[in-house]
Order: structure tokens, then sequence, then C-alpha cells
């Protein structure tokens, strides 16, 4: 489903992403971890199309489609979804209306039927109790005001409702407590229907105690240092990363 | 002097009515005051010379309606070119409310002293509102009376018009009424219209203005606030340009404990020139005033804001906000906006700001990573810019009307980069 194949991306001119290889399959999760500055970021960033994230070489595609040709809102119409790290708070701009409008888009976008108003209400009730916030945070202005925890919710109900093939979650569980982190959790969990991908970005084992990923990768100066099945995220959880960047400068020796 | 104020103040001349001793004083200042121009700092930015250039057509037998609002049920005022329209306007008032006409005003006791009571005589345009005015309104809402309906005064104004109208209001000790002055039309056409308001202790008034006088309109307006002890205005102005739009509000704070919110959101496109003197005056301590600007300006339009805040010697424990914010839509639009501060108090709060913004770029990924197109997502973004400020009016109804017909004016504005 996806492929991304020797990406590199820099930001201001400085590379970030160094050759970065992954192929993730219909219906897999695979987790990216990875220390402070490694490029997780960057990565969802420039996948999803982010401006002054400029791909410099390499290639990414979607279900056979040249991501990196498109523009940010094609690549979510395509399928394509970012489950944002820090979301933006738009004031003045209502959930609802911005849920509904997203829908919109990229339903007509792929040639789809429209859902009406009242049907869109009812789906966007269910998701919002899904995700445990209060039905009035569909009144309120995007993200505004919302705390860290609400916030990532409010990304997974755009989830829930934008249904996409393919899911970047960016650390989607930094800065939430153990309730919540389940809620986020399970969110994602009711979205895995053997069909949809997930790209988990997270900095610790403790978010894929609850989603279990297939595959989990290291991301180290831009790359994949290594990867391997759930129990290598068990095993950075015991030794840290200086262990990894130990390995790394070995492995460099060694290719000397 | 010009060829059309000779004429404006010959028509002066000839009036003669209960407010003769009022008008003879501003007659004698306007004849002392010259001729605005750019020279002029109050008119630095605003092309008055418009008015002089302006041939205007006889004015024809086309009049434009009103224009309603639905479901906002009010008590309806309706003026033709500056005439009263009696069909057209609601003729029973709820108990609590006397409306009558401007010239049948030797009937109110305080409409007299009323009249310039709350209007400063620094606008060249309020002294020939003040001698040229015999049409217009005066409400008297009474001491204790909550009233629930809405009072609209519509001003329509067709090709050709010239016309002038003042509104008096008071509102008596710890009332309440919401009161719209709404003007519209299009076409080549003059008017003055200024409103004066007497809030008494403890009363509140909600009040808008919708100035949507557009294209090649000439309008100059002000309304004008005096705040009794503990009494409260929540005033909303919503700003279309015309060829020439300006309008001057004051806001004087009498009593201790008083506080005034003034919202105001510009909507510009084409040449359209939109000028907002504002004027707060703290006169005595413990008073809170807010006021939240916002401008968008598209092609090459002209916002003006100049927010003047005032706070005399002993008027200790203000707090006073005023923020201006614009977004600029394209590269030959204008904005200029200029903050005044006069502080003469020292234990106050008093902060102001203006920001000159393009669209939020950060905002705009997170829109068309959801899959909206970047030209949807600028009218969402935009839009919210100024639906914060819709959000928090009072009456649902002005704000149910009025999102759709601003999203459609907005909607239609080109970006020009």
């Amino acid at each position: 489903m996806l492929k991304i194949d020797n990406l590199q991306a820099s930001v201001a001119e400085n590379p970030i992403i160094k050759g970065f290889d992954l192929h993730i399959n219909e219906g897999e999760v695979h987790a990216i971890m990875g220390p402070n500055g490694a490029g997780k970021s960057t990565l969802s960033y420039a996948l999803t199309g982010r401006e002054d994230y400029e791909i410099t070489g390499g290639s990414a595609s979607l279900d056979g489609a040249d991501l990196l040709e498109m523009e940010i809102e094609e690549r979510a119409t395509a399928g394509l979804f970012l489950a944002f790290q820090y979301p933006v708070e738009i004031p003045g701009v209502s959930n609802m209306e911005f849920l509904k409008a997203a829908v919109d888009a990229q339903r007509s976008a792929r040639g789809e039927d429209l859902y009406s108003s009242s049907d869109f209400l009812r789906m966007a009730k269910a998701a919002c109790k899904q995700v445990n916030l209060p039905l009035n945070f569909l009144k309120r202005g995007v993200n505004e005001g919302f705390s860290g925890g609400e916030k990532k919710r409010n990304e997974i109900m755009q989830m829930i409702l934008l249904e996409p093939k393919l899911c970047i979650l960016d650390e989607s569980d930094s800065g939430l407590d153990i309730d919540a982190l389940k809620v986020v959790a399970e969110g994602i969990n009711s979205q895995r229907d053997g069909k949809r991908s997930f790209l988990v970005i997270t900095h610790y084992q403790r978010l894929l105690d609850y989603i279990k990923p297939d595959f989990v990768h290291v991301l180290a100066e831009g790359k994949i240092v290594k990867s391997g099945g759930p129990e290598l995220a068990l095993e950075l959880e015991a030794e840290g990363y200086s262990w990894l960047e130990s390995y790394d400068r070995t492995a460099a020796d060694e290719e000397l | 002097m010009s060829q059309w104020l000779n004429q404006a103040l010959e028509q002066a001349d000839k009036i003669d009515d209960w407010l003769t001793p009022k008008r003879a004083q501003s007659l004698a200042k306007l004849k002392a005051t010259p001729w605005p121009s750019r020279k002029t700092e109050a008119w630095k930015y605003t092309p008055v010379n418009k008015i002089e250039r302006a041939k205007f057509p006889a004015s024809t037998a086309a009049k434009n309606g009103a224009i309603s609002i639905p479901d906002l049920d009010a008590i309806e005022l309706f003026f033709v070119d500056g005439i009263f329209d009696q069909s057209s306007s609601s003729n029973s008032f709820p108990s609590g409310v006397s409306i009558i006409q401007l010239c049948d005003g030797e009937q109110t006791s305080w409409a007299l002293d009323g009249f310039n009571h709350t209007k400063p005589e620094k606008h060249f345009f309020g002294l020939m509102n003040d001698v040229l005015a015999t049409q217009g309104c005066i409400i008297d809402i009474e001491d204790g009376a909550k009233i629930s309906q809405p009072i609209r005064i519509s001003q329509s104004f067709s090709l050709g018009s010239q016309s002038h109208t003042r509104i008096l209001v008071r509102l008596g000790e710890g009332s309440r009424a919401t009161i719209i002055e709404h003007l519209h039309g299009n076409d080549l056409s003059f008017n003055t219209s200024f409103a004066e308001y007497q809030i008494s202790d403890s009363a509140y008034l909600e009040h808008y203005r919708l100035a949507m006088q557009c294209e090649d309109a000439i309008s100059m307006g002000g309304c004008h606030f005096k705040l009794g002890h503990a009494s409260k205005l929540n005033s909303n102005l919503i700003g279309f340009g015309s060829q020439l739009s300006r309008v001057d509000v004051d806001i004087i704070h009498t009593g201790e404990h008083s506080d005034a919110k003034f919202n105001v959101i510009y909507l510009l496109d084409g040449k359209e020139i939109f000028d907002l003197h504002s004027a707060i005056e703290h006169t005595v301590p413990n008073g809170t005033s807010e006021q939240n600007v916002r401008c968008i300006v598209a092609d090459h339009a002209n916002a003006i804001f100049n927010g003047r805040i005032h706070i005399h010697r002993n008027a200790q424990k203000i707090l006073a906000q005023m923020n201006n914010r614009n977004l600029l839509m394209s590269d030959n639009a204008q904005v200029n906006t200029k903050p005044e501060l006069e502080i003469y108090a020292d234990d106050v709060r008093c902060a102001h700001g203006a920001t000159m913004a393009e669209i939020d770029e950060k905002s705009m990924y997170y829109l068309q990573s959801r899959g909206i197109k970047r030209s949807d997502a600028q009218v969402m973004l935009s839009f919210g810019f100024i639906n914060e400020l819709i959000d928090l009016m009072d009456n649902q109804a002005i704000a149910h009307w009025l999102k759709p017909i601003l999203k459609q004016r907005f909607a239609n504005m080109e970006i020009r980069k």
C-alpha cells in the first residue's frame, strides 16, 4: 500500500531524512521509534506535503499513486491521514463545519455522493462519543481551548470520519494520561479492519501495549537503522537509544 | 468653500423648528470650520473631496425597500432616503417604549438637552447633521423597562438622494433594550446619519450598526454613547465599504463601574473605503472597555481605523483594551491603523495592539491535510477570523442572518497576490 524508497527530505536546506525505506502492506501496523531529532515528525510532514519540507530524492507512493507529485489535499483524498502531534487551534471555524468540509471535499474529489447534513451530524455525534468528547466539542472552534488530550482525541475523531487508507499517528500518545491513552488507543484499534494500515510514530513502548504493531523500526539520523517485531520496542524500552547510537557507530566502523 | 457646502448652508438657514437654538450654535461652528482635507489629521486617509466631485443625479422614483432579517421580530422603523415611511413601520410598541419622530421632539422633555449631549463637536459632518437633520426619531425606554423585542431603524438610500437623519435615544435607569441601525443602498447617494445614546445608571444597551452601504454610496455618520453608573454597552459595527464611508464612535464613561464592549468587522472589496474613528473616554474610575476591530481588505480597498482611548486624571482602576487585527487579501489593499492612547491616571491597565497578517500557514496546512482545497481553506480561515466576533453577538437572529451574507461577500473577494 505505502511504498517509500530512498526518501530524502530537507528543512531549510538541512538534510533530515537521508535515505528512508519502508513498505507497508494492507492492514499492517508499523511503529517507528527513535530518539529526539531522528526525523520522525519531518517524515510525517514530508509525506503529507507540508510547505518548507523539501523532498530532495527518492519516492513515495500510496496504492501506486505518486504521493510526492500531489497537492496536500490530494494526498488526503488519496487516503493519507496524519494525526498531528500538535494540532493547531482555529478559532472561529467550528469543529462541525470543519469536519463536514473535510469529508465533503474528499468524497466529492473521489466522485462519491455527499452525506446529507442530518446523516453527517449523526455520524459526527457517534464519532465524538466514541472518543469520549462531549458533544458540544462539535460546536466549538477547531481545537480552540482544548486540552492536549482533547486535541489528540479530536484527531482520532477526524480519522474515524475520514476513513483513510493509511494513518500516520505522530506521537498521538504524547501528553496523555493513562485514561486518555486508552481512549485514543481504542479509537485507533476500532479503525483496524484488516485493510487500513497504520504508521505509529512514538517515543515510548507504552502506546504499543495498546496498539499491537506488526513491525517496529528504529529511526535514527534520518533513516531506519533497525527493524524487527514487537519485541524490538521492548528492547528499546529496556535499553534506551544510547545503545543504538553506539551500535550505529560500531556498524559504521565495520563498514570502513 | 465648496459650492456643494454653500448650498447645504443655504438650506440650513431656512430650517426653523424646535431645534433652532441648537442648530444655530452648530451653524456658527460649521461656518467657522474649514472644509476637511487630507491635511486635516482626522481626515488624512479619507478623500472627502469625493463629495464635492460627485455628480448627484436627480433623485429617481425607484426606491429601495427594507431588507428583512428573518426571525428578528423587531419593532421596525423604516426611512427611505431620510424620510420616515409610516406604512412600512410598526405602529404599536410594547409598554415602556416610546418612539416619536424627530419633528415632534417638543413632546419629549429631554430631547432638546439630549441633542448634542453625547456627540462631540469635532466631527465636521456631525455639525452638518446638526443643522440639516429634520428627520429621524426619538426613542425613550422607561426606567426599569426590559424590552426584549429589538428596535430596528432601517434606512435605505437610493440613487441621487441626499439626506440627513438624527436618532436620539435614552435608556432609563435599569432598563434594557436592543437597537439596530441598519443602513443600506449601493447607488450614488449622500447621507449623514448620527445617533446619540444616553444609557442611564444600571441600564444595558445592545447595539448594532450595520453599515452596509456599498459601491457608489457616500455615508458619513456616528454613534455616540454616554454611560451612567454600572451601565453596560455591547455594540457591534459591521462595516462594508463604499466609495466613501465614515463612522465616528464615541463611548464616554460618566459613571463608575460601567462596561463597554465594541466589536467591529470590516469587509472591504474593490476600491471601497471604510473609515472608523473610535474614541473611548473614561472620565471616572472603575470602568472597563474592550474594543475588537477586525478587517479583511481585498483588491484596492482601504480600511482606516483610528482608535483613541482617553483616561482622565482621576479615572483610576480602569481596564481598557483595544485590539485591531487586519487581513490583507491583495498586494494593493491598504490598512491605515492608528492607536492613540492618552492616559493621565497612574493606576490603570490599558492594552492595545494592531497586527497585519496574512493567512496562517500552519492552519492552512492543517485544513489542507484533511482534504480541503487551498481556496476553500482560505475562505474558512479568513471567515473564521471574523466569525469569532459574530459568535459573540447576543442576538442570534442577526448572527444567523449575517453569517451567510458576510460569507458570500467574502467568497466574492478576489485574492490578488
